[in-house]
């Protein structure tokens, strides 16, 4: 059996079983699944609005998604894209509350870009320097992020009018434009889709890119042959880490416009799973990231009309992954019948 | 405000909140260090714990017996754990994708179905398991009362923990058990079975996990609620690590980690204006300098999630 056909082959199987499972789990809230289906998707094509919100929520995805594929390009398992987010959102808010206009917009990006990216760099020098595995390291990073922007959004950053837990709403020139209001479809999809094109330019047409996926491949080839196996982690986790966090620089400057907790959804965890479901190739992180926004749109649907609990998708996520990591006993049942 | 914290009571009172804030994060770590010292590192323990403490729940309040109760939590991390070890050992896939498919996999499995049970009833709290107070020891000052007037779970852990140290300083399987975590090919070629061990490795994990788990249900809280370990599991990984992969280790830094929340919530009580993010990121923070302390002699298992694959190179 040649590899394309297993390939389909292996997808229709876990499709099939998705959907299935998917299926068990409305009839099990008491929903009648085609109603629930037809909800699921009204709710993504029904009208202009819920269309345009799957590509609000794909994009921290594609960011954090395309961050992840980079990393692990070069074996370098950053885990801690949740943890660049909010270093991306916590400096771009610092950025945004002080200067105003386009030129607020521009340094916000580049010190999001540069906190997220310095942010992964901790955990590469763990990593090259100290040999200590990047797992943990990337995790930790993503615990003390977080209450990094607790800390601040009770403190220095704390909106002097009010008495809840964000800052002040930033001033309206440094909002990223919305492309088709009155959907919030706004101006960081397509920056999302600007740095897919950079990324796959420079893994695919570059030496760095090169050197990038040599040492993914093997480390000690990678060495022999006099390319930096120190260089090109660093290399790959900076990268990986700004584009995280730009994810929270966009999710700050065109949703919601102050610097809030809880404000990532846990797209920093999702995007591991992304990048492994894209198989670390930039266009597949926007069809996984667009799919599973859409999962997410249609599902929000399901709740509201019929009291699905939204949670299916997080469990319908897993078991997809779950069952990628599977597909090799598919494979192996066909060798041994043959 | 200073004289109101250097009390005894303040002591004696933080003293037992950062032992009950200490024990399911030590029943991880104590299941996470039989995994990796085995080879194998769950990042899914945050899911371990999870299961353990939805399926706690849902054995207690079905059945109206806390035991019951324990025995579904065990159930619960162990077919998660299962999950892990069949994905991680048997078809040898990435362990860190396997850790996080699996957090989001009971994450959205346990939140589902407690919307679903909810439905239509009114969510009684379960009684929880009472604590056993242990004459005269748990008159000594200051620490009596948090090591000795505790339920049943804290006594176990005592026990443990020395079973364990015994287990891996004293005995041929214990090293064994070491063995493969640190050359799985070497302690294959001297007879160990490894994937065997390993899946038993992974069973203890899931069933410490579980208790972890289900510990937040049966003797915290009585009731089960949306993502309630928040990630604890994740904070056993690091104290596995500041604890240096050993059992009393993990023990120390389960203590100081649950000491750091006890403190948030002592000052809280007293009314210190410290932002409680500040307290909660401590743990990490004191991790990774314990990491560049340790330069140069880390004690990280060799083969630590590195699938082993007989007969390959």
């Amino acid at each position: 059996m040649t590899d394309k056909k297993e390939k389909v082959i292996q997808g229709l199987v876990i499709a099939l079983i998705t959907i299935a499972v998917g299926t068990v789990l409305i009839m099990m809230s008491n929903a009648n699944p085609a109603e629930a289906y037809a909800n699921f998707f009204k709710g993504i094509f029904g009208n202009l609005n819920g269309f345009c919100e799957v590509f609000v929520k794909a994009t921290p995805l594609i960011f954090t998604g395309l961050g992840c594929a980079v990393a692990f390009r070069t074996g370098f398992f950053n885990i801690g894209a949740e943890g660049q987010f909010y270093v991306g959102a916590l400096t771009a808010s610092m950025v945004a509350l002080n200067i105003q206009g386009a030129a607020g917009i521009v340094l916000a990006l580049a010190a999001g870009f540069l906190a997220g990216g310095v942010w992964a760099l901790i955990a590469a020098v763990f990593k090259a320097k100290l040999g200590i595995s990047e797992i943990i390291v990337t995790i930790m990073l993503n615990y003390i992020a977080i209450n990094l922007v607790g800390i601040a959004v009770r403190t220095f950053l704390m909106d002097p009018a009010g008495s809840v837990p964000q800052s002040a709403k930033f001033d309206s020139s440094v909002w990223l434009p919305q492309l088709l209001p009155p959907t919030r479809l706004h101006a960081g999809f397509i920056l999302a889709l600007v740095s897919v094109a950079v990324v796959w330019f420079l893994l695919e047409k570059t030496t760095v890119g090169y050197e990038i996926k040599v040492v993914g491949f093997n480390k000690r080839a990678a060495a022999c042959n006099g390319i930096s196996v120190m260089k090109n982690i660093v290399i790959s986790a900076f990268l990986s880490g700004g584009l995280a966090g730009m994810a929270g620089v966009v999710e700050v400057l065109a949703i919601q416009k102050k610097l809030l907790e809880g404000i990532s959804s846990n797209c920093g965890y999702t995007a591991v799973l992304i990048a492994l479901m894209a198989g670390n190739h930039p266009v597949g992180v926007i069809v996984a990231s667009v799919a599973m926004a859409a999962m997410q749109v249609g599902a929000n649907t399901m709740q509201r009309q019929l009291g699905v609990p939204s949670a299916i998708v997080d469990i319908l996520i897993g078991l997809v992954v779950l069952l990628i990591l599977a597909k090799g006993l598919i494979r192996r049942k066909k060798v041994k019948n043959a | 405000m200073l004289e109101q914290i250097l009390t005894i009571s303040f002591f004696t009172a933080f003293f037992s909140a950062m032992v009950r804030m200490a024990v399911p994060l030590l029943y991880a770590g104590l299941g996470e260090v039989f995994a990796e010292k085995a080879g194998i590192l769950n990042i899914g323990m945050e899911g371990v714990m999870l299961s353990g403490a939805f399926f706690s729940f849902v054995g207690a309040m079905f059945s109206g017996n806390l035991w019951v109760g324990l025995l579904f939590g065990i159930l619960g991390g162990v077919i998660v754990s299962m999950i892990h070890a069949f994905l991680s050992i048997h078809l040898a896939q990435n362990q860190s994708v396997i850790g996080l498919a699996i957090n989001t996999f009971v994450l959205g499995i346990t939140s589902f179905f407690a919307k679903i049970i909810k439905e239509g009833q009114s969510y009684q709290q379960l009684k929880t398991f009472s604590t056993i107070k242990i004459p005269v020891l748990s008159d000594i000052p200051l620490i009596g009362n948090a090591l000795f007037n505790q339920d049943i779970f804290t006594y176990l852990l005592y026990i443990l923990v020395i079973l364990m140290t015994v287990f891996y300083a004293k005995t041929a399987l214990g090293l064994s058990f070491e063995a493969i975590g640190e050359h799985p090919r070497a302690a294959d070629a001297a007879g160990i079975p490894v994937h065997k061990y390993q899946y038993i490795a992974m069973l203890v994990n899931g069933i410490l996990g579980g208790i972890g788990g289900a510990y937040l249900v049966l003797v915290q809280l009585g009731v089960f609620s949306e993502n309630m370990t928040s990630g604890r599991g994740y904070i056993a990984l690091a104290a596995v690590i500041l604890g240096r992969y050993t059992p009393v280790g993990t023990a120390g830094a389960a203590l100081i980690f649950g000491g750091a929340n006890a403190l948030q919530i002592r000052l809280q009580a007293v009314g210190v204006p410290l932002p409680a993010q500040a307290l909660a990121m401590l743990p990490y923070i004191i991790t990774l300098i314990a990491l560049l302390g340790s330069i140069g002699r880390s004690n990280e298992p060799e083969s630590l999630s590195k699938p082993y694959i007989r007969g390959s190179r």
